[in-house]
């Protein structure tokens, strides 16, 4: 007599180590190599890049009076989604604090962070006050193009001035940052994300005509921003067309007819153009003034920046902790390091176990030192050994009469 | 994420659907000042990518649907596809900046001729065989339906008359095909043009380049408007 789920005596054997290995014939086993989509291991060289590339970029922060702050990864989700944070709630994963059950949100962005230590813990702190952070992010999910869920991120913030030249000042910083680790074909696209918005309510445009309005731009759909545009269909039309280098772009936003807020918006896009252009001549500058893509807590002049294909960064104005000004800018060292070319490898220097107390000479001229062990079947005294054992590790030197000899 | 580079980075691809819109096509890229291999615009030709009378210009023949696909990705910076696909994979990275004016049809609901539904506004869910699993789904979603898709990739006509769905999700250009296979038209969901598509990125970071050829496309399209006019 069978149970279910028990399997009768009379099956044959090697049925019944076909049914094992098989899970009863369901899905095989995952490997234990899988990880979750768009997570992954960094490995060698990557990872010791992605980390000097992060120290390099915060000396550079640092030099400027950036002064670095390390929020945690999890926080009270009301805390980080209160104020600029409500953008971000959409893509943060939740889990339950055992002690207290309330709600924690794993950080998808550090910037509400940093504004709420500025608007809290910092609240004494001079103004204006300029915070660096880096540390790992995680998203919910990962874009079509950018599969990723976990970012990490480099960035700075200015809080408590609102001033065309706070603007010029961190766009001037992260290029500095850009070249400190020659990234290539550097260009910052300047956005205007509340103008949109602003143009669309001055309109007094219905809710659904609205939403049809905004993803079409967004979309930059010139056929559905004629049809649903209404009054603004012309000067939308004509907006969307413009993006492109600053010169043109900049002459046909002013050239607008664009009243009150959104007037006084692209006055202080151009005054933050003019700033930008006194402190980096030879930037690519784009506009784009009806681009509102990214994070949804910019107010002001923002700007994407990007290295060749790769977007590499991204940041603006907002409104930090108690109705504070702020501007910030943050980079994605993981796709800058796909843009920056590949940093030549250390020289790796094979010493064997009897010459290791001359290793640490080695390493003050630069070389990385692989110590050999005298145990084990690989390794033995006679000198044809040494030379496949460095090798075998990767080295590119090995160590012989005191001298450290190319393989 | 790897990214492989692309040879020829600074050139740029352009991608052309392949089958109904492709002949439309020829007379606007002649007027853009486009001129393909000719035996791109043949369709018997088993060459995927063409040279054109431009050295940094080459052309891809995808259907019509990948052409979305790969200007997305960025695997070729311009492309010409239906608003049909545009709505379907609704890509964050694809810009629409020009109506073109061709291929002009409809993405349209049909159902069986001669078979009572019923009073749709009594519907909880219903079954449609689609191409366009996403517009379908959003179509009835909005008038509180939940649509299970059957995805087909042709030959939907079908599927009613075999009890695959009830109804059918599709391109209609003059209805002939629904005529012949039995069915009727019930609803239109959006009428449909093809447009010049380009790549987010491209358009940030060559803006000289794309927005050229935008410019091009553009003024190609008032020509053919206005001698159209005359």
């Amino acid at each position: 007599m069978t149970r279910p789920g028990q399997l009768p005596d009379s099956l044959p054997e090697s049925l019944v180590e076909f049914d094992r290995a098989t899970d009863g014939g369901g899905e095989p086993p995952p490997s234990a190599a899988l990880l979750p989509s768009g997570l992954r291991d960094v490995l060698p060289p990557e990872a010791e890049t992605e980390a000097r590339a992060i120290e390099t970029m915060m000396g550079i922060f640092a030099a400027h009076g950036y002064d670095r702050v390390k929020p945690p990864l999890l926080e009270f989700e009301d805390s980080l989604f209160g104020g600029s944070g409500a953008a971000v709630a959409g893509q943060a994963f939740r889990l339950m604090d055992p002690d207290t059950h309330r709600m924690m949100g794993l950080r998808p962005d550090m910037t509400p962070q940093v504004a709420r230590i500025a608007a809290t813990r910092l609240r004494r702190a001079p103004r204006p006050l300029r915070l660096a952070y880096a540390g790992p992010c995680v998203l919910l999910h990962g874009a079509t193009l950018d599969p990723e869920r976990q970012v990490s991120q480099a960035g700075i913030e200015l809080i408590g001035i609102d001033d065309p030249r706070a603007d010029a000042e961190i766009v001037a910083v992260a290029a500095e940052a850009l070249d400190a680790l020659n990234v290539p074909r550097v260009s910052f696209d300047l956005t205007l994300p509340r103008l949109a918005a602003v143009m669309i309510e001055q309109a007094e445009l219905g809710l659904d005509q609205r939403r049809r309005l905004l993803h079409a731009l967004d979309r930059k759909d010139a056929a559905i921003v004629a049809r649903e545009g209404g009054p603004l269909a012309g000067v939308l039309g004509d907006l969307l067309l413009s993006a492109g280098p600053v010169p043109r772009a900049l002459a046909m936003l002013m050239a607008a007819p664009l009243a009150g807020e959104a007037r006084r918006l692209a006055e202080r896009l151009e005054a933050s153009v003019q700033a930008i252009r006194a402190r980096l001549p030879l930037a690519t500058l784009t506009l784009d003034p009806v681009d509102f893509r990214g994070w949804q807590y910019h107010t002001g002049v923002s700007v994407t920046v990007y290295a060749g294909r790769e977007q590499v960064g991204r940041g603006g104005q907002y409104v930090g902790g108690a109705d504070e000004p702020a501007c910030g800018l943050t980079l994605r060292p993981e796709a800058l390091l796909r843009a920056a070319p590949a940093r030549p490898a250390r020289p790796r220097v094979w010493v064997p176990a009897s010459a290791i107390g001359q290793a640490e000479a080695l390493r003050a001229q630069g070389f990385v030192t692989i110590a050999g062990f005298d145990s084990g079947a690989a390794c033995s005294d006679a000198p044809g050994d040494d030379i496949a054992e460095a090798a075998r590790l990767g080295c590119t030197h090995i160590l012989r009469d005191g001298q450290a000899w190319p393989m | 994420m790897t990214r492989h580079p692309v040879p020829g980075a600074e050139g740029l691809v352009f991608a052309l659907p392949k089958g109904r819109i492709l002949k439309e096509c020829a007379p606007i890229l002649a007027g853009a000042g486009i001129h393909p291999d000719p035996d791109c615009l043949d369709e018997s030709s088993r060459r995927l990518r063409f040279g054109t009378s431009d050295a940094s210009v080459d052309v891809i023949r995808v259907r019509s649907f990948d052409v979305a696909t790969f200007v997305a990705f960025g695997a070729a910076q311009i492309g010409i596809c239906g608003a049909d696909v545009l709505m379907e994979f609704d890509y964050p990275e694809l810009y629409a900046p020009l109506d073109l004016g061709i291929g002009a049809c409809r993405v349209s609901v049909a159902a069986p001729e001669g078979v009572d539904l019923g009073d749709p506004s009594r519907w909880s869910d219903i079954r449609v065989a689609s191409k366009y699993p996403n517009i379908a789904r959003r179509h009835f979603a909005a008038r509180g339906i939940h649509a299970e898709i059957v995805h087909l990739n042709g030959a939907m006509e079908l599927a009613p008359g075999l009890g695959l769905s009830r109804l059918i999700v599709d391109l209609v250009q003059t209805g002939s095909t629904l005529r012949a296979n039995g069915l009727r038209e019930v609803e239109t969901i959006a009428d449909v043009t093809s447009r010049l598509i380009v790549n987010r990125t491209a358009l940030k970071t060559r803006p000289e380049a794309v927005g050229a050829w935008i410019a091009r496309f553009r003024a190609a399209i008032a020509r053919r408007a206005e001698a159209r006019a005359a």
